[in-house]
């Protein structure tokens, strides 16, 4: 099976005409997708510079720069995606894993540890976070692995294949120990098994046995005395649901976020009267709780336009599915646009107490590069499947 | 404009994008996925609502809420401790004052927040201050639901290097905070320790009761003698600051004054501190003449000193005393323990808390003989000529045909004389009073008790309801008193102990058996005697004053008007004789105590008393010694003093030169040495 798409890579190459015609590639491109995440990247520097501004002392716009050089970065890898033909992540699917599970295997050994958790790859000037791209290839790869199981997805088989080789990367994962990230991760996992058209009963079964494992994790096993997770992160998960059993301890960052959010009121507190954000009561204010502080200082209206923001990406990308082109790009579009909404969803719930505690950040907000690079690239897939789709291309052409 | 490479991509044949031979099937659009995208825009319509639902109701509906918990949250309120009122003697001399010193105080709710640093701060700030973990973290639970204020780990007087060593670590230790704070300082040390009291923290049960008045966690509090009676006058009321705070308790403000403090208003005694003072040396002279007469189980006593005319306490001592330095700074069992200030030790240090001049009860013994002689009088039972026969020993026919009488016996075994009331003070014959105390048993049931009724008047069995607690009403034995008091529940031989029987009566004449008295009581009885008959109301505080110490002269603010002496009914002629019978029982040659008080100027009259041993008790005889002066004077009396050495011996022993050293101080001089027999040469 390899050989053959190795021969059928020379294709690839032999027409000159795409770049001739650059300018109908470009009115291919979904554009609304790009102003509304050209959109949130603006709105979320604006948001990072007023909730960083007293963090370092003397110099207010230091996240900002740096979010900003992330977020320059992040915008040539789009562009450079985006004229990469998706189906290329196909043929190369393998090696996309292998790579993937090779550079978690490496944080493991080398990584450098930070607050509890070995996720970052310290490579001097730039702390990287291999799991924030690991999202992407992941879904890549297991849309590439369904897309060419198309025929047999009502195979039990096929799904449990599929599972096999996602419990890799979600391992590797869980074991930094992040489990937010590995909760995207088999959120992502379970996205493109419903966009690949795996059966209703194959997903039923699914989502009882996820259940059954989300109850033995936290709650049958440590009552049996196993404790497969760590007090701190298990009081995190369910802490939520009474958040004000233990007010100093564990519930401690939702019960201050909840009144950072609460007294942002409808207009904010703006950036110099957000005490919770200034004053430190906030934790995490510019990462894992940033949407707080942004709630904080600028008011149901500023979370308003955030919000809607992203729901227009969602929809975007919803868009892209039904217009892919093949099997694979719609499969990989799914897999992104849900896993971008549980992670918009997830944290913008633990800021205001719905969801549990994990170190999920804010799409295009939270300060950090991997997850901004990562986030962008994304993108770029999505634009890469819409400009060689067939919607927005039939349209086009008539 | 399309370009080949995306036509052919679409029709799935062209060499740009090969048809996958796995695909067999072109792809398509199909319904089913148009199903499960419609799903997945559902989910995110609906995930969004969530989301838009619950930021409207926590923004825009509870906003205000939240605002105010996100400023409370910012918000420290600090105590500003009100410096509380002093309390000077009589002439202004400060008994007690107040010295600045330095407290650390922590703040539970600007401690870290987990668990691991917590302990790890404390176990740090333990190092430094000596203060054990286990103790911070019991008293910060007991702030319990009150984060805000603050705990305080330790006081001192002096900013000591480790009080320096967190001060100057501020940074280190998040919560804890250094602040000035006042302290009591006792000017004379054990002085009048009983009496004056103590200051702490108010206690859970304290704060419990008296929230309602106004008191607040972290208050002191008097503990005890006059710093609690008082405690409303000197405590003032603490002023409120405010400052923000970011979530490490580091200060991002500068303090605000929310509202300002108010220092307690300091009050004035009646107390004298050198009569004071002359008294608990006296009491020590006491019980050293006592050990030079052997009674070597002599160990505590109390003496009253009190104006007769208005009933101001000029003097009360109590012995032993403790230090209340103990009470200032750091309270730790161990320096308690070293003054006998907890139950272990108390026995040990015979009671240095109790305040014997008013809690401590003790039969009167001979003391008493002018309220039986005055009741007898008052009753007709015996006239200021009557003569009685004073005869070594004094029998009582049996109530039970058969037994032989009981005999009662007098101290002087050879006395045998007849004599009249004066003499038999003088001379404190017991089978005299005995007889009198049998004519009271014998009279018929419609006379009452007019012994125990006129000691009622004279205000013994009931607390005295001086300003000072905790205070004894000691107890006046009636028949009605043994009825109640021994019931079939409480004494297998409670048939007879309930009845009142002769010896009751008789050794009550006496001041024996079941009677016992405070000094305070016997020393109001005394002024009685001394200022014609009134009762007085004993207090200790005659004013608030403002200033005083070593700035100015007290100004007085606002005076306390005691009650009023009550006069009791009492025939002036009747009170003429007994207060003859003290003042030969200090000047004639058969006087018990002539010796001490008979060159005395001016003179003085009074009455031993030699509380019988009780060998249940392990108790000698206890010394009384009850007397006022001048008397016989044209100048009414101006003190009475009442003295008693535990275990002392005879009155005359121990208590009359105790009592006499305090006269001795009052009236600013000294025992003539002239020579015995030549009579009052001086007065």
């Amino acid at each position: 099976m390899i050989e053959a798409v190795d021969t059928r890579a020379k294709g690839l190459r032999r027409p000159r005409s795409e770049s001739v015609d650059l300018t109908a590639f470009l009115g291919r491109l979904d554009w609304i997708l790009l102003g509304a995440v050209a959109a949130l990247v603006g709105y979320g520097l604006w948001a990072i510079g007023g909730i960083t501004q007293h963090d370092i002392p003397g110099n207010p716009g230091y996240y900002v720069v740096r979010q900003g050089v992330y977020a320059a970065i992040g915008a040539v890898a789009l562009v450079a995606v985006v004229f990469i033909d998706p189906e290329y992540y196909r043929r190369h699917k393998r090696v996309i894993y292998v790579g993937t599970l090779s550079v978690m295997l490496l944080v493991l050994m080398a990584g450098t540890v930070s607050r509890h958790s070995k996720r970052w790859l310290d490579l001097g000037f730039f702390r990287f976070q291999p799991s924030e791209f690991g999202k992407l290839l992941f879904v890549l790869f297991l849309a590439g692995f369904l897309a060419d199981r198309a025929r047999r997805l009502g195979d039990s088989r096929t799904v449990l294949q599929t599972i096999g080789f996602a419990a890799g990367p979600i391992l590797l994962v869980f074991i930094q120990p992040d489990v937010g990230t590995a909760m995207v991760y088999a959120v992502a996992l379970a996205a493109v098994l419903f966009v690949a058209g795996t059966r209703w009963t194959h997903l039923a079964v699914l989502g009882a046995g996820a259940l059954a494992f989300i109850l033995t994790v936290l709650w049958i096993l440590p009552s049996a005395g196993i404790h497969v997770l760590k007090p701190y992160q298990q009081s995190r998960l369910t802490g939520f649901t009474n958040p004000s059993s233990d007010p100093q301890g564990a519930t401690y960052n939702v019960r201050e976020s909840i009144n950072a959010v609460g007294a942002g009121g409808l207009s904010g507190r703006g950036p110099k009267g957000a005490t919770q954000t200034n004053y430190h009561f906030l934790p995490e204010h510019a990462t894992d709780f940033a949407f707080a502080s942004l709630a904080e200082e600028r008011g149901f209206v500023g979370v308003s336009i955030l919000l809607l923001l992203y729901l227009l990406v969602v929809w975007r990308g919803l868009k892209i599915v039904s217009a892919a082109r093949d099997a694979f790009s719609a499969i990989a579009a799914g897999g992104i646009v849900v896993a971008f909404l549980f992670q918009v969803f997830v944290n913008v719930g633990m800021a205001i107490g719905i969801a549990p505690v994990t170190g999920i950040p804010l799409p295009f907000v939270s300060v950090g590069g991997s997850a901004m690079i990562a986030n962008l690239l994304a993108v770029g897939v999505l634009e890469a499947i819409h400009a060689r789709g067939t919607g927005p291309r039939r349209r086009l052409l008539r | 404009m399309a370009s080949s490479g995306f036509r052919a991509g679409r029709s799935g044949s062209n060499r740009f994008l090969p048809p996958d031979p796995r695909v067999e099937e072109p792809y398509r659009f199909t319904p089913q996925l148009a199903l499960r995208l419609g799903i997945l825009g559902a989910v995110a319509l609906i995930v969004f609502g969530i989301l838009f639902f619950r930021l409207w109701a926590l923004q825009v509906l509870s906003g205000p809420q939240y605002l105010h918990a996100a400023l409370d949250n910012q918000v420290r309120s600090i105590r500003v401790p009100a410096e509380r009122g002093e309390i000077f003697d009589r002439n202004g001399y400060p008994l007690v004052a107040n010295v600045g010193g330095t407290a650390v105080e922590l703040s539970p709710a600007d401690l870290p927040k987990t668990w691991p640093a917590r302990l790890a701060e404390l176990r740090q700030l333990s190092k430094v201050l000596k203060v054990p973990v286990r103790q911070m973290l019991v008293e910060i639970k007991a702030r319990g639901n009150d984060p805000i204020t603050p705990v305080t780990v330790r006081e001192s007087v002096k900013r000591d290097a480790p009080i320096n060593y967190i001060y100057e670590h501020e940074e280190q230790f998040p919560g804890v905070r250094v602040v000035p704070t006042f302290l009591r300082s006792y000017t004379y040390g054990p002085l009048a320790s009983q009496l004056l009291g103590y200051v702490s923290e108010i206690s859970p049960a304290q704060l419990k009761s008296l929230r309602k008045y106004g008191y607040q966690a972290g208050d002191t509090i008097g503990q005890g003698g006059l710093e609690a009676t008082y405690d409303r006058y000197l405590r003032g009321q603490a002023g409120l600051e405010q400052l923000t705070v970011d979530s490490l308790g580091h200060p991002r403000s500068d303090l605000v004054l929310v509202r300002p403090q108010k220092p307690g208003e300091s009050i004035r005694l009646t107390l004298d501190l050198k009569l004071q003072r002359a008294a608990e040396n006296a009491i020590r002279y006491g019980i050293g003449l006592a050990y030079g007469n052997r009674q070597y189980q002599a160990n505590g006593g109390a003496i009253v000193a009190l104006d007769p005319r208005d009933g101001s306490i000029l003097a009360m001592a109590s012995y032993p005393a403790y230090d209340p330095r103990v009470y200032t700074g750091r309270v730790t069992t161990k320096r308690l323990a070293a003054q006998g200030l907890t139950g272990a030790t108390a026995k040990q240090m015979n009671y240095p808390a109790l305040n014997r001049a008013i809690d401590g009860v003790y039969p009167a013994g001979s003391t008493w003989k002018p309220v039986t002689a005055l009741a007898a009088l008052e009753t007709h039972t015996i006239s200021s000529s009557t003569e009685l026969p004073c005869t070594p020993d004094f029998s009582v026919p049996s109530q039970y045909p058969g037994f032989p009488p009981q005999v009662f016996k007098n101290v002087d075994p050879y006395a045998d004389q007849m004599m009249n009331l004066p003499t038999a003070l003088a001379e404190s014959c017991d089978t005299w009073f005995y007889r009198v105390g049998y004519d009271f048993y014998n009279m018929p049931p419609s006379a009452g008790h007019p012994l125990q009724a006129w000691a009622a008047k004279f205000g013994f069995g009931k607390k005295t309801g001086v300003d000072v607690a905790p205070e004894s009403g000691g107890l006046l034995p009636t028949p009605e008193w043994r009825k109640r008091t021994f019931t079939a529940k409480t004494d297998p031989n409670w048939r007879i102990d309930r009845s009142w029987k002769p010896g009751d009566s008789v050794q009550l004449a006496i001041g024996q058996k079941d009677l016992l008295v405070t000094p305070l009581q016997m020393a109001r009885f005394y002024a009685l005697l001394a200022n014609g008959g009134r009762l007085v109301q004993p207090h200790l505080v005659q004013d608030v004053v403002e200033g005083g110490g070593g700035r100015s002269a007290p100004r007085v603010k606002r005076r306390f008007i005691p009650a009023a002496p009550q006069p009791v009914g009492l025939d002036p002629t009747a009170l003429a004789v007994v207060n003859d019978g003290l003042f030969q029982a200090t000047h004639s040659s058969i006087g018990t105590s002539q010796s001490v008080f008979r060159n005395f100027y001016p003179s003085i009259a009074g009455k031993t008393g030699t509380a019988q041993e009780n060998p249940q008790t392990n108790q000698r005889d206890q010394s009384w010694w009850c007397g006022y002066g001048p008397a016989q004077s044209t100048e009414p009396p101006q003190i009475v003093v009442c003295a008693i050495i535990e275990n002392g011996g005879f009155g005359a022993d121990a208590a009359a030169p105790a009592a006499l050293k305090v006269f001795q101080q009052f009236f600013k001089s000294s025992t003539q040495t002239t020579p015995l027999g030549s009579g009052a040469a001086t007065g």
